[in-house]
């Protein structure tokens, strides 16, 4: 190899070489902490959200006629859909996970204004809302029909019991989470609650909390005028079922309407609807940024071919196979690559660290860099390949017939 | 050493067909120094680049040091320019990038030479065109007879049986070229075959030998110098 040669060749023209190995540098620190962003995202992508989304939907209905009684018709209704063929359970409740908007209170474990509670999404259930969620209780027990109250809109008070995550569980005891079951917390600063149960995870209705897998479950219906219904069907069902749900809803009481009818599906699709064209986004821009940094490349090699035709009819005829000459081109693009690549190494971990700071993003993985590297000597290689072709076509007269 | 045999050369564009050599045959032999004269266009460079396997011919027969070259390969010609030829060009052809000493490596590295190798040879060379002092300097710090004499240097390297020279002297001024003159003669006096194109019959007549070169033949090929440079003169 004549590594030194070419080096020391390239140093006397460098200006062309430092702004490519530059451009590799930022392409590189780009797409290092581009690709770290687009894996947190699909890492959040992929968190369960604890409920059996391939089977449930939900539907909202809102009363409006002068004589609708709304606790009459959640009990109606319910009854309707738990007979329903086809169904394996309904529940009304506030809200679903994903769905964006709910309902968090602040549990404590010493009563006390003064005392910062811990954020928990609350969903209002009955004693059918484990199974129409599909959740799984890892202790305790679950609600009984006894312990369902019903909530008006005014209502402050807040019943004696709850259901936690072991999320949850976790924030409240971090120390001991295991005792959590059967502790007394506090809501609304000192109203009294017991923990009857945990369950394994469920999360939050905001995919974007920090506490979204911190959800409790109280025994209530609520009667807040608009309502929703969440019905889990027996495994390919679903779709069948919807239209039926919707028209028997709409036909039984004319009192009200419904609205809104969605799958858990659709709303997991939503919720991430954001993050999914960041990531399409992000591969846009690293594609752009890599075929830029391969033309830059090919130019910057193209330029050094012709301007050395005469040079390289000269190495030809002093006794340069072709091979040697495409050696030559190829190895100078891998010097200025190399720098390139650990000036974007770099570069990549110092953004990172920023972003880090700045934005709350997780580290990069550690071999994303190396792997960058490798990519980035690679499309290095494969850009200068034609510009070095070219170069090996030099005839060797050419030593003798340039001037 | 070398022989060519009724060697044609057509360069064909577009256009136009241009016989830069028709039936050229020429011999040479072992330590021969034969100069190469003829008008602008005749054919000599054509000549040369053929006899340093540099491009290929039309049609004829051409041996080197016994060895029918027409069949090779490109990369068997390289390896033969590399280890038996050595080049002169009129531009002195240094790579500007590099300085003296990486440039005389250049044929050195293609050769497979050691490094320790290298170095021997190179500065064993540089010294003995008087640049040895100089190593690191770049082409571009030098006179044009010190960048002739480099690449004599460069050339010599390889101690190669064959030194090609396609008007050695033409860009330099007349005192600089007596001076690579010289030194190209001493080359030749000890035993390399040299064939040298230049257009001042001065310098031809210090050959051994002239041929001169009339639209692509062989017009004349004359062994007393002394005559052609009486004539020219
Ligand atoms: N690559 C080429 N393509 C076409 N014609 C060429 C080429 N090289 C040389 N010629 C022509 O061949 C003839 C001989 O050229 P050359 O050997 O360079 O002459 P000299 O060196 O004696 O001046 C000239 O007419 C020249 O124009
Ligand atoms: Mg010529």
């Amino acid at each position: 190899m004549e590594l030194g040669p070419i080096w020391r060749a390239m140093m006397r023209n460098k200006t062309g070489a430092i702004l490519i190995a530059l451009q590799i540098a930022v392409t590189m620190a780009i797409m290092v902490n581009a690709i770290s962003i687009m894996q947190e995202r699909s890492r959040m992508m992929a968190r369960p959200s604890g409920v059996d989304e391939a089977n449930i939907f939900y539907i909202s209905s809102v009363g409006f006629a002068e004589d609708f009684n709304e606790r009459v018709a959640i009990e109606e209704d319910l009854n309707m859909l738990r007979s329903l063929p086809g169904v394996v359970d309904a529940i009304q409740t506030n809200s679903v996970p994903l769905s964006d908007g709910g309902w968090s209170m602040g549990l404590q474990t010493e009563p006390g204004a003064e005392i910062q509670g811990t954020g928990v999404a609350i969903y209002f259930v009955d004693e059918h809302g484990m199974e129409t969620f599909g959740l799984e209780l890892l202790a305790g027990e679950d609600f009984s029909p006894g312990d369902v109250g019903w909530r008006e809109r005014s209502d402050t008070e807040w019943p004696d019991k709850g259901i936690i995550t072991r999320a949850m569980a976790e924030a409240l005891y971090p120390d001991d989470p295991d005792s959590a079951l059967g502790s007394t917390v506090y809501i609304n600063d000192d109203e009294p609650l017991t923990i009857t149960g945990i369950m394994k995870q469920m999360q939050a209705p905001w995919n974007g909390w920090s506490g979204v897998e911190r959800v409790m479950l109280v025994p209530q219906h609520t009667l807040f005028g608009a309502t929703r219904y969440v019905v889990r069907a027996e495994p390919g069902r679903r779709d069948e079922l919807m239209p039926q749900v919707e028209q028997i809803l709409a036909d039984s009481n004319k009192g009200r309407i419904v609205r809104n009818m969605r799958t858990m599906e659709e709303t997991r699709e939503r919720s991430y609807r954001s993050d999914g064209s960041m990531i399409k986004m992000l591969t846009f821009v690293i594609a752009l940024l890599t075929l830029v940094t391969a033309l830059g490349i090919v130019g910057l090699a193209s330029f050094s071919v012709s301007r050395r035709t005469k040079q390289i009819g000269t190495r030809r005829a002093l006794g340069a196979s072709r091979s040697a000459i495409l050696r030559y081109f190829m190895t100078e693009n891998l010097l200025i690559s190399i720098v390139g690549v650990l000036a974007g190494g770099a570069l990549a971990v110092g953004l990172n660290m920023w972003m880090v700071d700045a934005f709350d993003l997780t580290r990069l993985g550690w071999y994303l860099v190396p792997v960058a590297m490798v990519l980035l000597l690679l499309v290095g290689q494969i850009a200068v390949l034609g510009p070095a072709r070219r170069a090996a076509s030099v005839p060797p007269a050419v030593a003798t017939r340039t001037v | 050493m070398l022989s060519m045999q009724d060697i044609s050369m057509v360069y064909r564009t577009d256009l136009v067909e241009t016989h830069a050599l028709r039936d050229f045959s020429l011999d040479v032999a072992e330590g021969d120094f034969v100069s190469v004269t003829g008008p602008s266009g005749s054919g000599k460079t054509t000549f040369l680049n053929i006899a340093g396997l540099l491009e290929q011919f039309t049609k004829g027969r051409y041996e080197l040091d016994g060895r029918d070259v027409s069949s090779l390969s490109d990369a068997q010609r390289s390896k033969v320019r590399n280890e038996k030829i050595g080049f002169i060009f009129q531009g002195f052809n240094l790579i500007p990038d590099l300085s003296l000493y990486d440039n005389v490596d250049v044929p050195l590295r293609y050769r497979g030479f050691s490094a320790a190798e290298r170095k021997r040879r190179i500065e064993h060379v540089l010294d003995l065109v008087g640049l040895g002092s100089r190593m690191k300097h770049l082409p571009s710090q030098l006179s044009g007879g010190q960048q002739q004499r480099v690449a004599i240097a460069r050339a010599l390297s390889g101690e190669p049986r064959f030194l090609l020279a396609d008007e050695p002297t033409g860009n330099l001024d007349s005192q600089m070229a007596l001076s690579v003159m010289e030194l190209i003669k001493q080359i030749n006096d000890q035993g390399t075959t040299i064939i040298m194109v230049t257009h001042d019959p001065a310098l031809a007549g210090m050959a051994s030998r002239n041929i001169h070169i009339r639209d692509g033949q062989v017009s004349d090929v004359e062994h007393d110098t002394q005559l052609v440079a009486a004539i020219a003169g």
